[in-house]
This record gives structure tokens, C-alpha cells and sequence, in this order.
């Protein structure tokens, strides 16, 4: 016992006191932000500015109604009678200073804001007015230009020229302002109230609340769906990241040629589990680092993360309980393959090799996830919360989304932790004569014979 | 030699590795407070037998016993290993490493940092102690690696190959710290392929050659059934005898003197009294034990 407890200890000062340690701690996180945050935030950089636009009226009188539409806030779309007043409104003079409109539409998706013009064709010719048009786009004074024919509101049919027709998110918002000024323009010409149908087709608020649960405690709305992916994802850096590490602490010790010292001193059976416990308490470490960083952050510093719109599902406290059972449960299972893959293969770039349908076995619980998750109880659920690889996230999945019998609950972890022990002991036979080869990489029949093999 | 007095005892003990034959039918006995020599070259199966004497592989067939019995976890911290293969934790500070080792064979940690401070004293590396392995020279390591496998004070002492690799200077220290940890009463296996060594070293010996023993016992016994009939001489004016079939097999000329290898049934008073008839100049005239050396050429040499 005091044996194992030198092992863990050496494994787990050795490691956290590592530069690496300390590097994975500070930047993880960091990473995770990178990964999370800044490409929303980047979407949302709007770096042109307002599009310029020139709208060539034939009709005579649609300009206005476009320009409303074009300019309207989208924030107040919610508040359909204020739109629609606004949409009433002629407002004459917005074409001419829409810059102090544009701040307001930084809103949740890049609000593309614009400066409109009105060209009035003054009896030139179309292809003349258009000519005239190309030239400012080309002498970059316009970004695009729309035509408006005269029978639009017939064949709802309408052209846009532009500089640059990559920029999608430009052309579809574009696309459907324009139809909104459109079907509002039919409906006051059959002297139908605007404001009516924007009141009568005001989309409904679906409140979504878990049936059984105590009451209207328990609203969820796709919370759980995140919670049970959370939990999925977390395994599954959880496992990426520290299977290396398990990895590469086997391999290390088998090209230092430590091997045998350690087997002269100890039993294959502590050595292993030494190097298992002393890497995932490790881990463990880093979790709780983070953990409390998260709680300070979100404490003080909630606002600055503008995290107010992150609203945290409730979860109930057996939830938690289970989450950690078979977290625990999936990190040991994919632990222990990584383990048996350190000591078949000589070089960490091999077990990275090895290691490939591991990951995929991962990475295809999280997919299984989405099924299970919309069909919990479905027979296919319930195989797979069964199967201990794949057991730990879509069991979990399945507990978030609609709570299972118990006795499944309780049969996924069994089978689950039954095969962790299987692992272990295979782990075990492999893993003394594995660690004692070197120079050449185990092949499945060595192995199997290795395990025969008293 | 009774049962009792064995620390070490191999019986009948054979280990194969899919069709390679590692050791094949091997007996033998190492005594307390004797340094036991296995002998061989390279690929006769000495490391295996080292590795089933500390328990890292076990027997195919055959017995295996320590201190009188067999491998127990709790014997195992009595037995002290030097492997062949050298491994320390590369970025692991050696203090760190030692203490590690120590405690991994029972030691407490309080133990283990007073013994390697005696023990890094006497191998000069004091001044090595709170290093990484990687700024250690290959033979500070192999010192250490030494100090690893001594630390806990060891009744019974396996290092394999302990002198390759290191200048002539530690050569001698590690020679003068394993004659006295035999002194203090300890058993130690020394494996070597180099025959000065164990000549030197080795109260026992056991030769293999592929898998099989083919000499053992004490190193005297073994010399003097080897007793083969040799003289070195330093003469001159020898005439034609040197060259007479019926008194000598063979000639060995060395830089300063001739070995004469005598013929079957010749004796070497013969031969020095007609050397003195025939008049010739006697320098030096000695009769000769085979080295080891020697033995371990003809043993396995010509097979």
C-alpha cells in the first residue's frame, strides 16, 4: 500500500510541479475562450461599416416603405406594432443620416446597418441609369446597387448588383427586409391594416417545462440538451487530454529503461495503478483549479464576461450525482485503454497512431448523443446507455433528458465499471511483459498471448 | 555447502521466449557473503537468469529460492538490483529519485535521504544531489543507478554488467565499494563478460554459454581442474627442446616471455632440466594456472 502511495506521489509532484502542468492550467481556459467566445465575437465584427446602397425605384413609390424596412431597428421586430408604426411612418429624412441609426443594431447577430440613396431614373434609360450606377460601384462611392421594377409588387422579383456578392449574411438580410417592404405594400394596397397582421401573425412563446417534474420549478429550455452535451464534451477533452498523458507516462518510463528497476521493487499491479491514480488526481487537480477560477470569475466578474446572457439550466442534485458517477466511470474506461496502449507500442507517435479508434469510439458517443437525446426510450437509447463505451454519454444524455428506470441507470454502470475491472486486469497481464519489450510494438496475437499466459 | 548457508539457489530452471531457448536446465548456488560471478558472452542467457532471480520474469520450469524460499513482495526489499538496461527519471532531480527508489523498497523517506548522502559522498557525487539526470555524464549515472540498488542496504545484491562504461577511476570505486559490501557479509551476483573482473571479484563462478552452464563452482576448484600444464618462460638459447613434440604441445610467444603449453603426460621438471643441460640462459621459469580468460576461450570459443 505504501508502495502505491510512493508511485502516486511521485507521478503526481513530479507532474503538477511540471512546466507543462502549469502552462495547461493557465491556457487551458484561455483556449477554451478562444474556442468559444471569439468567434462569436468575430462574427459579430462588422468591419465595412454601413453598406452603401441605391435604390432605382420604377415603381415611384416604393422607396420609402424599402427604406423603413431597411432601416428599422431590429430589436423593436419583437414589438410588432411599434415596427409597423415605424413602417407607417414616412420617414423622409432617414436616407440622408442613417449613421445614427446604425449604432442600435449591434445587437445578437451582425445587424448589417446601411446608407441608402434613392436614384430616380428622371427619364434616362434603365441600361443608362444602370451604367451610371456600375461606374460609382466600380469607383467604390456605392456598394451595391438594387433595381425595383415597376411590376414588382406582381412578380416579387427585384435585382441587386453589388461589389461583392460574398458577403451572404449582407444579401440575405437585404433579401428579406426587401420582402417585408414588399408584402406590406400589398397588403395597404387591398386596404388591409398593417398593424393587425403584424399583431395576428405575432409568432407564440412556447414555454417549455419537463412533465412530472414538481411544478413550473423545473422550465428547461434546451438547457438540458446543453447540459447533457456539456457533460459529453467533458469527458471527452477530459479523456483526449489526459489519455496522452497516461500515454506518454507509460512510454517515458519504458524509454528510460526504468522498467525494471520498478518491477524488481514492485508488482505490475501497483505500478499500474500508481501511474493511473497519480495522473488522474492530477487532472483532478487541474478540474478543481479551474473549477474555482470559474466560481471567482462568475462572482466578480460576471458583467465584464458579459455572461448575463448565459442563463445555467437548474439541475437537480441527483443529476450531479450521476454526472459524476459516469464521468468517473468513462474517464477510467478510456484511462485504462490508453494504459494498455502505453505498453504495447515504444514511442509515443505510435500510441498517437494507436490511440486513433479510441478517439473515434469518443468522439462517435458524442454524435450517438443526438438521437438518444430526442428519443431517449427508444430501443436504440437504450442499447447504447447499455454498451459500457459509449454507456457514459449517452446514458447521461438520456438521465438529462428523460429520466430512466433506475434499474437501467444502475445496469449501465455496473456493466460499465465491470468492464473497467476487465480492462485492468487485461491491462495488468499485458502490461508486464509489454513494458519489458523493447524496440518493436506489440502485435494483437503477441498480446493475446500474453494474456493466456500465466 | 549446506542448504542454510545459500542465500541464492537455481534448481533445474529453464525459461524460453517463443522457440529461443533463454536458459535451459540451469542449478546453482550462491553463498552468504560471497561474491558470485555469472559468466558469459553476450547472449547466454545471463540477464534472463538475473531477471528470474529478482522476480521480473518467472521460470518456464524449475525452482527459484531467496533467502530459502521463494520470491515474496516482502523479500523482494531484501534483494538490491542494478539492471543492465540503466533507466533514471530523465528531468527528476537525483535526491528525488533516490528517495523514490528507497521507499518503493520499504524504505522511509527519512532512511533513504540519510543513506544516499553517505552514499554520494563516497561515489564523489554530493555535489550532484539536488541535479536533473539529464545534466549527469553517462557514468554519474551509472553511479547513481548503483547507489539506487544499494541504498537500502540489500542482503542480497544482483548487478548486472556494473563496470561497463565507466572510466578506470570509478571502476575502482565501484570495485572497492562491492568488496566491501560483501565484507559487511552481503551476497552478491555480479554478471560479466569481462574475465579480469570477475577473476579479480568472484569467490564463485558459473559459466554459460548459449542457455547452458557449462563451468561451475569455486573460482580455485575451477582453476585447478583446469589445471592444464603451462609454463611461462623467459629463456634464451633454448635450442630445438621449445620445439620437441613429446614435451611441448604449444608456444605462446607474448611480448616478453614464451608460454609453453606442455604435451600430454610431460612435466615441467623435465623440461627445466634440459633447458639447464642444454645451457640456456633462465630468466624467469613459472608454472602457471590458467586465467579465466583462457578458460572462458577454450570453453566457449571454439563452440
Amino acid at each position: 500500500m505504501s508502495k502505491l502511495l510512493t508511485i502516486i506521489r511521485r507521478e503526481y509532484v513530479q507532474r503538477v510541479r511540471s512546466r507543462f502542468f502549469v502552462l495547461a492550467t493557465v491556457l487551458g481556459p484561455l483556449a477554451m475562450l478562444a474556442f468559444t467566445v471569439v468567434p462569436a465575437l468575430i462574427f459579430k465584427i462588422n468591419a465595412g461599416g454601413p453598406v452603401r446602397i441605391a435604390i432605382v425605384d420604377e415603381t415611384g413609390h416604393m422607396y420609402e416603405r424599402v427604406q423603413a424596412a431597411l432601416l428599422r431597428n431590429p430589436d423593436a421586430e419583437e414589438d410588432a406594432g411599434e415596427a409597423a408604426e415605424q413602417a407607417a411612418t414616412p420617414a423622409a429624412n432617414a436616407g440622408r443620416d442613417p449613421g445614427a441609426r446604425a449604432p442600435q443594431s449591434s445587437g445578437r447577430s451582425p445587424e448589417v446597418s446601411y446608407t441608402l440613396e434613392q436614384v430616380a431614373p428622371a427619364g434616362r434609360a434603365p441600361a443608362e441609369v444602370q451604367r451610371a450606377l456600375n461606374e460609382r460601384v466600380r469607383r467604390n462611392e456605392l456598394d451595391a446597387y438594387v433595381i425595383l421594377p415597376r411590376d414588382i409588387l406582381a412578380t416579387g422579383k427585384a435585382e441587386y448588383y453589388a461589389r461583392n456578392l460574398g458577403d451572404v449574411v449582407t444579401v440575405r438580410q437585404f433579401k428579406s427586409r426587401l420582402s417585408e417592404a414588399v408584402s406590406e405594400q400589398r397588403l395597404i394596397d387591398r386596404g388591409i391594416n398593417v398593424q393587425f397582421v403584424h399583431d395576428s401573425t405575432r409568432e407564440l412563446s412556447l414555454a417549455t417545462r419537463k412533465a412530472g417534474a414538481a411544478g413550473a420549478a423545473a422550465s428547461d429550455g434546451g438547457g438540458s440538451f446543453g447540459l447533457a452535451f456539456g457533460i459529453g464534451f467533458f469527458i471527452y477533452i477530459t479523456v483526449l487530454l489526459y489519455g496522452q498523458v497516461i500515454l506518454g507516462a507509460v512510454v517515458e518510463e519504458k524509454a528510460t529503461r526504468l522498467t525494471e528497476m520498478l518491477f524488481s521493487s514492485v508488482d505490475t499491479f501497483t505500478l499500474m495503478m500508481g501511474k493511473l491514480l497519480g495522473v488522474s488526481l492530477v487532472a483532478l487537480t487541474q478540474f478543481l483549479i479551474w473549477a474555482g477560477a470559474f466560481l471567482l470569475v462568475t462572482l466578480y466578474g460576471a458583467g465584464a464576461l458579459a455572461g448575463s446572457n448565459v442563463h445555467l439550466p437548474h439541475v437537480a442534485p441527483a443529476v450531479v450525482v450521476y454526472a459524476v458517477l459516469f464521468f468517473v466511470l468513462g474517464y477510467f474506461l478510456y484511462a485504462t485503454i490508453y494504459l494498455l496502449l502505453g505498453a504495447m507500442v515504444t514511442t509515443t507517435q505510435e500510441g498517437g497512431q494507436l490511440s486513433m479508434p479510441v478517439v473515434f469510439m469518443l468522439a462517435a458517443s458524442l454524435w450517438l448523443a443526438v438521437p438518444v437525446i430526442r428519443s431517449p426510450n427508444s430501443s436504440f437509447a437504450r442499447l447504447v446507455s447499455l454498451i459500457p463505451f459509449s454507456a457514459p454519454i449517452t446514458m447521461m444524455a438520456r438521465i438529462v433528458a428523460e429520466r430512466p428506470p433506475l434499474w437501467e441507470i444502475a445496469l449501465s454502470l455496473l456493466i460499465g465499471f465491470a468492464t473497467v475491472a476487465l480492462l485492468i486486469w487485461l491491462t495488468a497481464r499485458v502490461y508486464r511483459i509489454g513494458m519489458l519489450m523493447y524496440g518493436k510494438r506489440a502485435s494483437i496475437p503477441e498480446m493475446l498471448r500474453w494474456i493466456r499466459q500465466e | 555447502m549446506s542448504q542454510s548457508d545459500a542465500t541464492l539457489v537455481l534448481d533445474s530452471v529453464s525459461k524460453s521466449f517463443d522457440e529461443f531457448v533463454a536458459v535451459a536446465d540451469l542449478s546453482l548456488q550462491a553463498r552468504r557473503g560471497r561474491i558470485f560471478g555469472l559468466l558469459g558472452p553476450n547472449g547466454a542467457g545471463k540477464t534472463t537468469t538475473l531477471r528470474m532471480i529478482v522476480g521480473i520474469t518467472a521460470p518456464d520450469t524449475g525452482r527459484v529460492e531467496v533467502f530459502g524460499q521463494k520470491l515474496t513482495p516482502v523479500l523482494r526489499d531484501r534483494i538490491g538490483y542494478l539492471p543492465e538496461e540503466r533507466g533514471l527519471y530523465r528531468k527528476m532531480k537525483i535526491n528525488e529519485q533516490l528517495r523514490f527508489f528507497g521507499e518503493l523498497k520499504g524504505m522511509s523517506g527519512r532512511d533513504a535521504e540519510r543513506e544516499m548522502d553517505r552514499w554520494l559522498e563516497r561515489m564523489k557525487l554530493s555535489d550532484w544531489k539536488l541535479k536533473k539526470t539529464d545534466e549527469l555524464s553517462k557514468g554519474m549515472q551509472q553511479k547513481v543507478q548503483f547507489i539506487a540498488a544499494v541504498l537500502h542496504d540489500p542482503e542480497l545484491l544482483i548487478l548486472d554488467e556494473p563496470f561497463s562504461g565507466l572510466d578506470p577511476v570509478s571502476v575502482e570505486t565501484l570495485k572497492a565499494a562491492v568488496l566491501d559490501l560483501q565484507a559487511a557479509g552481503k551476497t552478491i551476483i555480479l554478471s560479466t563478460h569481462i574475465m579480469a573482473q570477475a577473476e579479480q571479484l568472484c569467490a564463485d563462478i558459473c559459466l554459460l554459454n548459449r542457455a547452458r552452464k557449462v563451468l561451475g563452482g569455486s573460482l580455485r576448484e575451477v582453476k585447478r581442474s583446469y589445471g592444464r600444464n603451462a609454463v611461462a618462460l623467459r629463456v634464451e638459447g633454448a635450442g630445438d627442446i621449445l620445439n620437441d613434440a613429446t614435451l611441448v604441445a604449444s608456444l605462446k610467444q607474448h611480448s616478453d616471455e614464451t608460454e609453453a603449453l606442455l604435451a600430454e603426460g610431460a612435466d615441467a621438471q623435465e623440461l627445466l632440466r634440459r633447458l639447464v643441460q642444454a645451457g640456456a640462459r633462465i630468466s624467469k621459469f613459472e608454472q602457471v594456472e590458467p586465467s579465466l580468460n583462457d578458460i572462458f576461450i577454450e570453453k566457449v570459443g571454439g563452440s
